[in-house]
Parts: structure tokens; sequence; C-alpha cells
């Protein structure tokens, strides 16, 4: 039955966490852009049960939908997006080990992260450089009954100093012969300076005769990658939904709070119609996002698919919301005083996390025309367009 | 707990009307579109639809209590508006201009259910269950008036039990044959909306007559008329609403939630031509091109194919909200209005695009693709422009405060 009603438990979680996201999060946004989120902060998060909400609950999490992660994590970045990622301490590492690991290993890889909020997990996907056209300059070799790696990873998010990094590296050449490892003693370099999500520390790791564990779950691994990449596909783009809403309401809020030649600036008609804009906006990419969270947590056919739609849609929808914000506080939204201008740069960089808008887009393209792999195959190419992992 | 999957029953439906929209419809479609009005033979199937299917033919707009679907159990939630979206994107898939032609009240339904008495409503939805095809049809744009409905000048004055109409409504679907036509009028201008009455004007009422029957870009198939009312006397009976309903409420708001009712239905009809023309190009695409070999183009061909694919899931998606908060009893204006207008936009986008990828053969008329691209502009003036539609929803949206 086609419906929009959320249940009374995920009414209630997403009070609990908008809460938190404005209470918390949203009056200390500039000071935790500056100096990172504290420790404190981390095991609050922790202790409401947000650090694994989709973990199954025999691994430590909360166990979860998609589904309700998603609105869970759009209201988080309605306190604050860049907060949000940054909160979010074992990142991508979940997503990782549940699709690619076993489950003996899964469940020894989160074990740490249930016990503590303040462990920091990170997952290295994109390199300097061009590299190879089909997977990774990254190699990984044998050596006794383990694997060394070597190579250089960037953008990766808590990489300044993971207590769990996953590396992915060739095994073989071409797409086909990528593995991921679980990597011990890479060296951080310094942290990247970014144009958005500054309160995330993101670094680049050189893995230098690395020893490493194989994940080693069942199934081919491209297709356990894009799944990993859906997750994080649909995490990201539940952000943006929560981004938009932040400026979108700020937006709002101020139209109709400022006054010129005579009348609130909401009620001219250009500003006006701004507004039923965003507010479009905001409520498609929504939508987009619930049901692709819904297909996927259903293992319908078609759910990667409908998550790059719902990822590009939020992107898109974000960024227009964003940018709209700051335009209509005018000179005010350039100013950092003012939340807006955070949020379009916050917007940016959520957009280039996980695939790209283009990635996806010719992924369903050519799925669409029956010819799936006709561009590659469906995951993040670092030799055309790096990613924030 | 949110779930976008159809019932058993509106997945029956689904595919009952997509069997008759590709059977039926589609053959005739571009015919009808040049001759510009729906071929004889086509009635005989929807006869036999009708027969097959009653809540098909009315695609929900039947109150249930009429007749219309979910008579029988008051237990289940109410679908209605859900399952009429099903029906009509299967429809306007087949052919819109078949959709406006199937029989039923069409736009007028919504301002009897909301506004006639019980003996006003049992009249006039009573005359779709007697034999034969029967329209009803909903007159409020006028040469002067149209986004401005409160300038409406066609006049109503009461004379001994009667009424007196006078004035010229226009572009009215299905205004010729229908059985009956709600008509707004004034009793005097300079009351604005408080001096609004609408009317229900039966077929042969003296005094009422048809005018020009319009040629459009699009939808040519279905019928668009002018209709003249000189010095037409209609019983005090045919007031919709009676007496009690002017002192109470004002005339405008009966017009106006017609369009919550309507605007997601016109927005998924978009959606059904939208999908029309992408799974036309999708096809196209597939059978002509390989895309893996490396023509720069291509990658743009593939590129445009999943914009399409995102905005009409966008756009069914809205219209599916607004038709969900229709059935929960919730108020949906502005959800209403964010549906049509979103559907209507993208719609035309993914339908230009269609043109656009298949090249100097998205122009030829027998590819179907033209004249989507000439049905899908009316979706953005009808039932409210573009612009309407967002003075609608940036109206609501600076009363209510924001709740996501």
């Amino acid at each position: 039955m086609i419906s929009f009603a959320v249940t009374e438990d995920q009414e209630m979680v997403r009070e609990t966490v908008r809460k938190f996201a404005t209470e918390e999060i949203r009056p200390r946004l500039r000071e935790l852009e500056r100096d990172g989120v504290p420790g404190e902060l981390r095991d609050r998060f922790h202790a409401l049960g947000l650090s694994l909400v989709d973990v199954p609950e025999a691994l430590g999490g909360l166990g979860l939908d998609t589904f309700t992660a998603c609105l869970i994590h759009e209201e988080l970045a309605l306190g604050d997006p860049g907060a949000a990622v940054a909160l979010w301490a074992p990142g991508f590492v979940p997503a990782a080990a549940m699709e690619l690991g076993s489950p003996e290993q899964a469940a020894r890889l989160l074990a740490p992260f249930a016990a503590s909020g303040r462990r920091r997990g990170a997952v290295a996907w994109s390199e300097p450089g061009r590299g190879p056209e089909a997977g990774f300059a990254t190699r990984a070799r044998r050596e006794g009954d383990g694997w060394v790696v070597d190579g250089d990873k960037v953008h990766v998010v808590h990489g300044d100093g993971a207590d769990t990094l996953i590396a992915f590296a060739q095994v073989d050449d071409g797409w086909g012969g990528v593995g991921a490892f679980v990597v011990e003693g890479g060296t951080p370099g310094a942290r990247e300076a970014w144009l958005g999500l500054e309160t995330v520390p993101a670094a680049p790791i050189a893995l230098r005769g690395c020893r490493a564990e194989r994940l080693a779950g069942a199934g081919a691994v491209l297709p356990a990658v894009r799944r990993m990449f859906a997750r994080i596909g649909l995490m990201t783009a539940a952000r943006q939904v929560g981004l938009a809403r932040a400026s979108y309401e700020h937006a709002l809020a101020f139209t109709q709070d400022r006054v010129a030649f005579g009348k609130p600036v909401a009620h001219f008609q250009a500003v006006a119609f701004m507004l039923a804009e965003m507010h479009m906006d905001v409520e498609s990419a929504r939508w987009m996002v619930w049901r692709a969270a819904a297909e996927f947590d259903a293992g319908a056919a078609g759910a990667l698919d409908s998550v790059a739609r719902a990822a590009v849609h939020a992107n898109d929808a974000a960024w227009r919301v964003a940018d709209n914000g700051v335009q209509l506080l005018g000179g005010a939204g350039f100013i950092q005083d003012y939340p807006v201008e955070k949020w379009l740069r916050d917007t940016k960089a959520l957009a280039l996390m996980g695939q790209t808008s283009e990635g996806h887009r010719l992924a369903v393209g050519a799925a669409a025309a029956g010819q799936p792999d006709a561009f590659g195959p469906a995951v993040p190419s670092p030799w055309i367009q790096p990613v924030v992992t | 707990m949110p779930s976008f999957d159809l019932t058993n029953e509106q997945q029956q439906l689904k595919g009952f009307l997509h069997e008759f929209a590709k059977g039926v419809l589609r053959p005739i479609s571009l015919e009808a579109d040049r001759i510009g009005h729906m071929p004889e033979a086509f009635l005989a199937k929807v006869q036999m639809l009708a027969a097959a299917m009653p809540s098909a033919a009315g695609s929900g707009a039947i109150p249930e209590e009429y007749g219309g679907e979910e008579a029988k159990d008051k237990k289940r939630p109410r679908q209605a508006s859900r399952t009429a979206l099903v029906g009509a994107e299967e429809l306007s898939w087949g052919d819109a201009s078949m959709l406006l032609n199937l029989p039923g009240p069409g736009l007028g339904g919504p301002p009897v259910r909301f506004m006639g008495t019980p003996e006003q409503r049992r009249r006039f939805f009573g005359v779709f269950k007697t034999p034969g095809l029967h329209y009803g049809a909903y007159g409020l744009t006028e040469p002067g008036a149209g986004s401005d409905v409160s300038a409406i000048k066609t006049s109503c004055r009461r004379e001994d039990g009667h009424w007196v109409l006078n004035g010229r409504k226009c572009y009215i679907t299905n205004g010729a044959r229908a059985d009956w036509v709600v008509i707004f009028a004034t009793m005097d201008p300079t009351l604005g909306r408080a001096g609004h009455r609408a009317f229900v004007v039966e077929k042969g009422t003296p005094g009422f007559s048809v005018g020009k029957i319009e040629d459009k870009m699009g939808l040519r198939a279905s019928e668009t008329a002018e209709l003249v009312l000189e010095d037409c006397r209609v019983p005090h009976e045919n007031l919709l609403g009676g007496d009690e309903h002017y002192r109470a409420k004002e005339g405008f708001m009966g017009a106006m939630k017609t369009f919550d009712a309507s605007r997601p239905t016109v927005g998924i009809m978009a959606v059904g031509i939208a999908r029309a023309a992408f799974e036309y190009t999708r096809d196209f695409v597939k059978e002509n091109y390989d895309l893996a070999r490396p023509i720069p183009r291509y990658v743009q061909l593939a590129d445009t194919l999943a914009e399409d694919a995102r905005l009409l899931e966008a756009a069914r998606l809205m219209c599916w909200r607004a038709a969900w908060m229709s059935d929960e009893g919730l108020p949906n204006a502005k959800e209403a209005s964010m549906a049509k207008a979103y559907a209507a936009r993208a719609a035309m986008r993914i339908c230009s695009d269609a043109v656009q990828i298949l090249g100097a053969h998205g122009l030829e008329n027998h590819r179907f693709v033209e004249k989507w691209y000439r049905d899908i502009k009316v979706f953005d003036i009808f039932e409210g422009t573009a612009q309407i539609q967002r003075i609608v929803i940036s109206k609501r949206i600076l009363r209510e405060p924001p709740n996501f």
C-alpha cells in the first residue's frame, strides 16, 4: 500500500534525533567547524545508539533498517551536515564490513565500535594521480598467511588517525581483481583542507608494506562494492535532504522577518516563488530517498538504480536549495554570522561522498537502455573522478 | 511504515488498464489526434470496459456512497485517491485524450461531492448509473477570467424560484457532450468571492448552448468547448449546496476544493505521458545505439535518459504523496499544487528530451513522441498554470510553519 506514514517508533527516534540536532549541534555549529567534534559529543551520540543504527543487533548495532537510518541522518544533518558526518565515527566501515566481509570478520571488526563511540573507522578508496583505467594503483600481495598492501590513498574521512582502516587494492589487474583489506600501520598525511565539511577530519594515507587481512565475504566483489556505496549513498542523500531543509527553513524565517519597501521580502512574488521551488526540492528529494531506502531494505530488483536516482536528485536539490538559501539572505547569506553559507559549501562536499552524480547518471542511463555495462562497472573510478569516502 | 508498493487490487487494476491502454488506446491514438475526436469504435470499447470494471471508468471520481469503488468495505483504509492515480497513469500512458474521453463526472465530480446536498449528489451522480455514456463537466474559466477566478463575469440573478444565468464559459473539457456542467457565476461582481454561486446546469436547459469547439496544440481528441448562457433559466434545486451553503461558506472555496482533489490526478496524467515518451525513447536507444562504442554523444544520451528516469520517479512520488494525504483526510492543497506543478514541468522536459534523443525521427508524426510533445504542454496550463501553483504553494508555506 502506498503510504507516507512513518511508524510511531520511527517518529519517536526522529524526534529524539531532531532534539539532539537542534539543541546540541546547531548552536555549536561554528565551534564544531573550527575545532572538530569533541569526545563528549561523540559519547552522547553513541549513548543515543546512533553510531551503528543499521547494523544488526547481533553485531552490536540497533538493528534498524536502512530506511530508519535515513530518517536519522536527515535529522542529524538538519542540525549540521558536517557534524552529522563527523559524529558518525565508524564511517563507512560498517557498510564495508557487512557487504564485503565474512560474518566472522564483520562481527570482529564491528565489536569495538559498539563498545566505544570514540573509535573511528575509515575506508580508503580514491588515489592521487591518474592511476590505471580500471581499478587502483594500490596493490596487495600475499605474504605468509596474510597480505601486504602498498599504495597511496586520498580523501579519506577519519584518515588522520582511524582506529580501523579498510583499503581497496588490486590482487589482480582490472576491476575484477579488486579486493578489500583491513590494513594496519598506514601513515596519515597532512589533514586535507576542504571547501566544505570542515568539521570532518580527512587526510591522505600512505600504505607502505602494510600488513593486511583480506575481507573474504561470499560472492563477487564488485556487486558487494556497489551495495556498500548504495548504503553510503542513501545516508549521504538523506543528509542532503536534512541540509536542504535547514537552509530552506532558515531562508523562510529570514525572508518573513526582513522588511523592504514596506513589507516582508517573502511577500514579494519573486522571493515567494523561490521559496516554493525550495520547498518542492526538499520534498521531492525526501520522497526519492524514502522510496530508494524502502526498496533497498526490501532487496527489490532495481533498488541500486533507485538509490542512484535518489542520490542524484538529493545532490541537485540540496545544491539548489542551499544556493537559494544564501541568495535569499542577500549579503547576510555570505557572512559567517549566519549558517547558510556553510551549507552551500557542505552540500558540494556531500555530493562528492561515495559515487558522484555523473557516475550515478551514467549507470542509470546505461541500465535504462538495457546495456548496464556500457560505461564500465557502476562504481566510482579514481581514474575519472576521485570521490570522498 | 512508509511503503511504495501497490495493493493487490491496484496491481490488478494497473495490469488490466495497461492492457487496455496498449491494446485499445494506443492503436487509435494517432488517428484520434488527426481527426480531432474519438473514433466511434472507441465508444464500443469503452462500454465494454465499463461493464468489465466499473471502478476503472470513473477512476475513483464517483464517491463511494454513490456506487464508486470501495462502497462495500468501510473498515479498510480509504484508497480511492491513490487507486485513481494508479489508473490514470496507465490510461494516459495509453492516450491522455482518451482518458479525458472516458465517461464520468470529470472535474464536475468534486464540486458536486464537496458542495452538493445529499439530494443533489443522488441526482447528479445517479446519472452515471443509468445505461449509456454520461459525462459531467466543470465551467469556471471565461474569456476574461482564467487564473483570477474571482473575476468571473457570468451573472446569476434570482427570479421566481429560478436563477437566470448570462455569460460565456470557455475551454470546458467535454462541455458539449456533458449531461450537466457545474457553472460558476456571480450575483454581483463587486461582492467578490462572496457573490459567487455554483449551479449544475443540465443539457437541454433553455438558454444553454454550445459555442465553438476548439482546435488545440495537443490533446486534440479531447473535446474542449465554449458554452453560452443566454437568459438561461436554472431551477433553484440546481443551486449547488442550496442557500445554506452560501450562508456558511464562500462559493469560491468549493471551486478551489475541486482542485485539491484533481491536481494530483492531472499531475499523474502528465507522468503517464512522460513515461510513455521515456519508454519509447529508452527502447529506441536500446535498439539503435551500442552505447559501449566510444562515441561521446552516447554518453550524453545515456545521461539524458538517466535524468529523465529520475524526474519521472520524483514527479510520481509527489503525486502519490498528495493523493495519500487526500485518502488520509489531511488537508493537501499545498501538496496537490506541488504535485501538479512538479509533474508538469518534469513531464515537459522528458517529452522534449524524447524528441531530442530521437533526432529528426522525433518529428515524424507516426512515432508518437511528437504527439506527446504537443499533448504535454497543456499540463503546465490547465488546472491552474505553473504560476498559479506557485502562488498557492508560497501562500501556504508563508502561512503555516514548516512541518517536515
